[in-house]
């Protein structure tokens, strides 16, 4: 559901609720369809820049509004809601559908799969609109994928800004990435005090 | 060293049994295809390929993606030609098939190899590409084989739809010439992308290319001692052998005068090897020309010599002084009447102080030595036109120790 800012930004500093971006992996943000390899990672910055349209976009193809950008985080956050700017002139994405910590989807898997939850958006131009997740599904978020499969009747889909408000918890959900297994004992690798030279065992 | 699961798809319809590329269209196409997943394995360890063929009652896959390049191999022996192929139930297999890789960070790639006719059209071609463009999936298209009117231009809005950003590549093959594997290694089919490439394709190329490019088939950059040793022997033989192409020569000509020049003739060979070894033979050079010329006008016209008396007044000298004595003996094999020889050299080298200086400077050879000066003098006892020598020749009377 949406919900309006019922105060003035001016008085006091939303952005701070708006820091999750600073958790996001932007090495290894992707996106699917998109025009310009690469443009995804444009799209996050923090709030105070969220309206800076001089920079890149994420723009799909011609004749195809479908976009699918996959954003892994460096930490486990719990996401309370999240924000879309979208581009004019019906380039905005009408609907949002995401995937919890699964990667490597594609177009096929995202139209098949039962999404986590799904949003009716609107178009959105500076950003106030907030979407809220059901908080309990949202507690430990390692990677967010988001489908957008439809936009408000333009050729191409734009999207100019997405903010994640919520917090950041120091977790890891990974499991340890790079273990090496000895299948023999090496003994170089495991020198003993006296070998190398150190400790009372020394008779001169 | 991009991270890539790569699957090729393979035509074997009827059309691949024709003859224009050799053995067959078929042969040659596998062939390529062993290089290419040798290569794609080589360029990163993490790398899979997988094959399935596109002709016949369906679309098989042959192997799915696998770093193992024996399986891939072994998996395309004993490949049936024939059917028709459906380039794009064979396209949207291999997508699935990439789909399911089991290391979600490897790019996509298919690598097509397209020989027979397309029956499809530019459209439904277009939508195909546009959908693999879509999933981020690259597309190699390897155009060869039949030629039909409006292949190339199909083939060519397949991959217009599906190329973004220079990640996917189309090479056509003529009949004929080249062998498929050929040209296709320095495209960057092979070399993927020019990044630097694989060292598998690199030095592949380097082979077949540079092979005939080199002097002594060796890359001077590969292997610049290696090529520096080639270059400088073949100098050294190439002096050699014209130092012995002199030597014939001078001895042929000069055989009319007795013993005399033969020595003569040795010694300017001697000191000719000296000034080769110095490093000049410019002016040799025409001499060898010219006296080559009367050597072999001489040769024709020779007698069997008499080489008896010859040989034993140069028994004794044998012993100790081989080389001397081999060549001094060569010589006077050849009996000739006639001498052309260049009288002023002739001359020259009659003067004894001459020569035993030379022989002085040649290494080996001490000019004190008794058995040079027998032989010296016995050659130059029997020449019939010095005078010099004659006189020596009384002097030093031939003594038989060694």
């Amino acid at each position: 559901m949406a919900c309006l800012h019922d105060h003035s930004c001016e008085d006091h500093d939303c952005s701070s609720n708006w820091s999750l971006y600073k958790h996001i992996d932007l090495p290894k943000v992707s996106a699917l369809n998109e025009a310009v390899p690469g443009s995804a990672k444009s799209v996050f910055k923090p709030w105070e820049h969220r309206l800076n349209s001089s920079e890149e976009h994420l723009e799909s193809n011609e004749g195809d509004p479908e976009l699918l950008v996959y954003i892994p985080f460096t930490s486990d956050v719990k996401i309370k809601s999240i924000a879309i700017i979208g581009g004019t002139d019906g380039t905005s994405p009408s609907k949002m559908r995401a995937f919890i910590n699964r990667d490597g989807i594609d177009f096929s898997d995202a139209q098949n799969m039962q999404a986590v939850q799904e949003w009716d958006l609107v178009e959105n131009l500076n950003g106030l609109l907030e979407f809220q997740t059901r908080y309990a599904k949202f507690q430990s978020v390692a990677s967010i994928t988001l489908h957008f499969p439809d936009n408000f009747g333009g050729d191409t889909s734009q999207i100019h800004y997405i903010g994640f408000k919520g917090e950041a918890t120091q977790l890891k959900r990974d499991v340890v990435a790079t273990i090496v297994y000895e299948l023999m004992p090496n003994p170089s690798d495991h020198k003993t005090k006296a070998e190398s030279g150190g400790g009372f065992s020394q008779v001169e | 060293m991009v991270l890539e699961a790569t699957m090729i798809c393979i035509d074997n319809s009827e059309w691949m049994r024709n003859g224009d590329y050799s053995p067959s269209r078929f042969q040659a196409q596998a062939d390529a295809v062993n290089l290419l997943c040798g290569a794609k394995t080589q360029s990163n360890p993490e790398n899979t390929v997988g094959i399935l063929t596109m002709a016949g009652k369906q679309v098989r896959v042959l192997t799915t993606l696998t770093s193992d390049l024996g399986k891939i191999l072994s998996c395309m022996h004993g490949l049936e030609v024939g059917g028709e192929m459906n380039l794009s139930a064979g396209i949207q297999v291999a997508q699935l098939a990439l789909k399911h890789r089991q290391n979600k960070n490897q790019q996509q790639r298919i690598i097509v190899f397209a020989g027979s006719p397309i029956k499809y059209d530019k459209k439904m071609l277009e939508t195909i590409g546009k959908k693999l463009k879509k999933n981020n999936v690259s597309l190699d298209i390897v155009d060869f084989g039949e030629e039909e009117d409006g292949k190339p231009e199909k083939l060519e809005a397949l991959f217009a739809a599906v190329n973004s950003n220079d990640s996917s590549h189309i090479v056509h093959i003529p009949p004929g010439g080249t062998a498929i594997s050929d040209a296709l290694m320095n495209t960057p089919v092979f070399t993927g992308d020019g990044e630097g490439g694989s060292g598998f394709a690199a030095a592949a190329a380097a082979a077949a290319a540079g092979g005939g490019d080199f002097d002594f088939g060796v890359d001077p950059n590969l292997d610049p001692e290696l090529a520096l040793a080639l270059r400088v022997s073949m100098e050294e033989e190439r002096a050699r052998q014209e130092a012995a192409a002199k030597r014939a020569a001078d001895e042929a000509a000069r055989q009319g005068k007795g013993e005399e020049p033969p020595s003569n003739s040795q010694d300017t060979a001697m000191v000719d090897k000296d000034a080769e070894a110095t490093n000049s033979a410019a002016d040799p050079m025409d001499e060898v020309n010219a006296l080559l010329q009367q050597a072999i006008a001489l040769s024709m016209e020779n007698a069997a010599s008499d080489p008896s008396v010859r040989d034993s007044e140069m028994a004794e000298a044998t012993n100790d002084d081989q080389d001397l004595a081999m060549a001094l003996q060569m010589s006077i094999q050849e009996s000739a009447k006639d001498s052309s020889s260049q009288s002023d050299m002739s001359k020259a080298l009659e003067d004894q102080s001459f020569v035993s200086s030379v022989l002085a400077s040649l290494p080996g050879v001490d000019p004190n030595d008794p058995s040079v000066k027998e032989l010296l003098a016995s050659f130059q006892g029997q020449a019939s036109q010095s005078e010099s020598g004659q006189k020596k020749d009384e002097d030093k009377p031939p003594s038989d120790d060694k």
